[in-house]
């Protein structure tokens, strides 16, 4: 019988929380003999194919983040949400105290090293969505595994539950904000 | 106190008539979730956290303000309130801006804990990122309103327990935000800098600048010790990490001495200091030099044994008992000599003449009431003192008294005004003419017959008769009606404290004592032995260094030869004794911080800070027996004071007795 396939995408994240799981060190082969991990930024697959699974690091800060996380949306039956950034918003969510043009000339021209900054305006760029937001207030999530990043124990814990069938909401004593 | 019965959670448990809810339910072992709600202060129902549904009632009320009854039936954990209450989370969540992975409270914060306990693992409102504040204009503490819950914790223990008003609500729903004063800022606002808002901040909305970011307090050991500095004797939490201090906490924040004080919760912890960690000896050059602890006592020990008996010692009164008694022995024994004194024992000594020759009887400061009596009274009169600056908690239950007893304060003094927006009387005399003033006052009682305790004797009434009306005019500046409203206003009160402070000491005039201690008398506000005055005694153990005898003989302090000077971790700042301190011929300085003290003695021994000491017993200044603890080991090669002493000694050929042992009888 085909192993259940799996999908991890990040948008605007520090890539933390897929480093996090990769804490979980030499468990990662007990998972890969349970199932099969797809696209994701740590394999070479670039297209997202249906899958089981589907996972998401980092919150909705960009156009492109919005079409990542409906595409790998509409490609998943369960999507997990890593991390405080794709649960809460995070960190990222800063930004929603600024204006964003204020954003721009901060970060491409008045950064302290910068010299005859620019701010970039291609059409291929991806464009700042008004406000930052976590994955749910974008599409439905299933299950959310908080922290930042989350332990690799609490990300292992969630993978287990689902591959025995179970949605998880972590308990307590793996719960955290930090 | 009447014993009722209700049902919670189908189970039928009892409480007492006034109880709360919530108070039957933690007596019963049963869990109800609270936010804004903190022993000791006033429940509010701001949070909502604890709301049960009670039979009968229409919709969920909180449980913490709703009285219980005979005969309720309450749910305190239905699948809609449970649900009601992770609601509540995730609108505090999305209402401001809390972001756990940089706050310094992450980890130990009620709000964080009880998000896990609700499982809360996502929000579903949008977020309203509003744009507010870091306020950390103050000396120690920051706000950071990002991270309020508005549980109001803060305003109340500013109001209830500091009693100082500073903190409270400023415009309307959503836009409510904590200020201080009208102007919002801490920073320059009336605000004692007590810290009891941080400590009851359940968020990290209210944190230290000296213990950011150091660790988590449940990473922390936690020593209990006594406060070394004023003499309140205040108990003190001290959490520590790595053998270093790292903050003080109150252990029961809303009790009495819960507020604690900018001396004792962030002073203590005294940054920006230089630690003297090498003994130091003047070179022929005249400069300090570093040098062996065998070098700088030898140097000391030469000119002790060259002066002998007229060696002087002077040692802070901020030690332990033990350590006093010991540098007494050593003075005395090893040195030869009895010119011994504390740091603010002339204060001691005008305070005890004045009370011995009034009383006849106790060591001369163990005849004043308990700091208690000031919670109770309803009258409250500060002679040249001024406790906010010098005892703080002192300050804070002069104004808890106003608050909840509307007591009157009457303010007697030269030169300063106390309290200036809460005193009901400012009494001015021009400097040097307290005494007449304050016979002015006996006579005015005399003559209004508000004598309720010992009647006059024909002797007194006779002295006191030529302190009129027209001669305190002529002689203070205070006019009749001034005069006699305060006697009126002391004289009728039931319960009347009088403070008093270097204002008094400072003149050494005994007479002054006296005065104040007949005016207690002759208005019945005296219980058996002891005297509602109170004198605010400068240091930790001013009692235990009077008990040891380290204060007793006025020495004349001209022309020091040799000085023997134990400060440890005491700021010495006064310009007076600066000066006095350039005229002497050799100074030996026992201190922990380099400091201009330091910078003049000719030989510089290293002293523990007070957490580094080893632990021994203080008496407050109002008889309280403590015993402090050593909360941290010294520094590598630091010597305790007393293993010093010892050291001292021997190089004078004098060994000090072994045990310490100090057993001083209560008051």
């Amino acid at each position: 019988m085909a192993k259940p396939k799996i999908a991890t995408a990040w948008m605007a994240g520090c890539a933390g929380c897929h480093m996090s799981f990769l804490d979980i060190d030499e468990a990662i082969l007990e998972v890969v003999k349970l199932v099969d991990i797809t696209t994701s930024p740590i394999t070479d697959f670039k297209e997202f194919q249906p899958v089981d699974v589907g996972i998401v690091e980092g919150a909705v800060n960009t156009t492109k983040d919005e079409e990542v996380l409906r595409e790998l949306r509409a490609n998943c039956k369960i999507l997990m949400a890593w991390g405080d950034c794709a649960c809460f918003g995070g960190i990222v969510t800063i930004r929603n105290m600024f204006d964003k043009g204020d954003v721009f000339r901060r970060a491409y021209i008045e950064t302290e090293s910068t010299v005859h900054g620019k701010i970039p305006s291609s059409d291929e760029l991806p464009a700042l969505l008004d406000r930052v937001k976590p994955a749910n207030h974008v599409v439905k999530v299933d299950c959310f595994v908080p922290g930042c990043p989350p332990s690799a124990k609490a990300i292992y814990h969630a993978l287990v539950e689902l591959l025995n069938g179970r949605i998880p909401v972590l308990p307590a004593d793996m719960m955290r904000f930090d | 106190m009447k014993e009722i019965s209700l049902t919670i959670d189908g189970k039928k448990v009892s409480g007492l008539d006034g109880d709360t809810i919530l108070d039957v339910c933690r007596a019963n072992g049963i869990y109800v979730p609270t936010l804004c709600e903190l022993k000791g202060l006033t429940n509010v129902g701001a949070c909502r956290m604890c709301v049960v549904d009670i039979e009968g009632e229409r919709r969920p009320n909180p449980s913490c303000t709703y009285p219980a009854r005979d005969g309720l039936v309450v749910s305190t954990n239905t699948e809609k309130l449970e649900k009601y209450r992770r609601l509540i989370l995730e609108l505090m969540f999305t209402e401001k801006n809390h972001f756990c992975m940089f706050c310094e409270r992450s980890g130990d914060c009620e709000l964080q804990a009880m998000a896990y306990r609700y499982q809360m693992d996502n929000v579903r409102y949008p977020y309203t990122t509003p744009p507010l504040a870091v306020d950390s204009l103050s000396e120690n503490m920051v706000i950071d309103h990002s991270r309020c819950i508005l549980c109001g914790r803060c305003v109340r223990v500013c109001g209830e327990i500091e009693a100082n008003h500073t903190l409270d609500f400023a415009k309307r729903g959503w836009r409510t935000i904590v200020s201080a004063d009208l102007s919002h800022s801490l920073g320059g606002s009336s605000c004692t800098q007590c810290g009891a808002c941080m400590q009851a901040c359940p968020t990290g909305a209210i944190f230290s600048k000296f213990s950011l970011y150091k660790t988590r307090p449940k990473d922390c050991q936690q020593v209990n010790t006594v406060c070394p500095i004023c003499g309140v004797g205040c108990e003190l939490t001290v959490l520590t990490k790595d053998n270093n201090v790292v903050m003080i906490q109150a252990p029961q924040p809303t009790g009495e001495k819960g507020p604690l004080c900018r001396m004792g919760r962030f002073e203590l912890l005294a940054n920006g200091h230089k630690r003297i960690t090498s003994p130091m000896i003047r070179d022929k050059e005249g400069k300090l030099k570093e040098c062996t602890l065998d070098e700088a006592l030898e140097a000391a020990a030469s000119r002790m044994k060259k002066l002998g008996k007229n060696f002087t010692g002077v040692i802070s009164a901020r030690f332990p008992s033990e350590t006093i008694s010991l540098f007494c022995q050593f003075m005395r024994q090893a040195v030869g000599s009895s010119r011994i004194d504390t740091m603010g024992g002339e204060a001691y000594r005008v305070i005890a003449e004045g009370n011995k020759s009034f009383n006849k009887k106790g060591d001369g400061l163990d005849t004043e009431c308990s700091l208690d009596e000031i919670l109770k009274s309803d009258c409250i009169v500060l002679v040249g003192a001024d406790p906010v600056k010098t005892h703080p908690i002192v300050g804070s239950f002069i104004r808890r008294a106003l608050d909840q007893n509307k007591a009157k304060l009457i303010v007697l003094d030269a030169a300063n005004d106390v309290m200036p927006l809460r005193r009901n009387q400012w009494l001015r005399p021009k400097a040097g003419t307290e005494g007449i003033l304050l016979n002015g006052l006996i006579n005015a009682i005399v003559n209004k017959g508000s004598v309720k305790g010992r009647e006059p004797s024909a002797k007194l009434v006779q002295s006191l008769s030529q302190y009129d009306a027209s001669r305190v005019y002529a002689d203070t500046g205070i006019e009749a009606a001034d005069v006699e409203l305060a006697a009126e206003t002391y004289g009728k009160a039931k319960q009347a404290v009088i403070i008093y402070g270097q204002g008094v000491w400072h003149t050494k005039d005994t007479g002054l004592v006296i005065s104040l201690l007949t005016l207690a008398d002759l208005t019945g506000n005296r219980e058996g032995d002891h005297s509602k005055v109170i004198s605010l005694k400068p240091a930790a153990n001013s009692r235990g260094a009077w008990q040891m005898g380290a204060a007793a003989k006025d020495l004349s302090l001209n022309h020091v030869q040799g000085l023997y000077l134990l400060i440890s971790d005491e700021q010495v700042d006064n310009d007076e004794v600066l000066g006095w301190l350039r005229t002497i011929d050799f100074l030996v300085v026992q201190a922990s911080y380099r400091s201009a003290v330091t910078s003049m003695a000719d030989v510089v021994l290293p002293s523990p800070i007070w957490a580094e000491r080893d632990g021994g017993q203080y008496v407050s200044m109002d008889g309280h027996v403590a015993k402090s603890q050593k909360v941290i080991e010294p520094k590598k090669g630091l010597l305790q004071d007393q293993e010093i002493l010892r050291d001292l000694s021997k190089k004078l050929g004098y060994e000090l007795s072994s045990s310490q042992e100090v057993s001083c009888g209560q008051t």
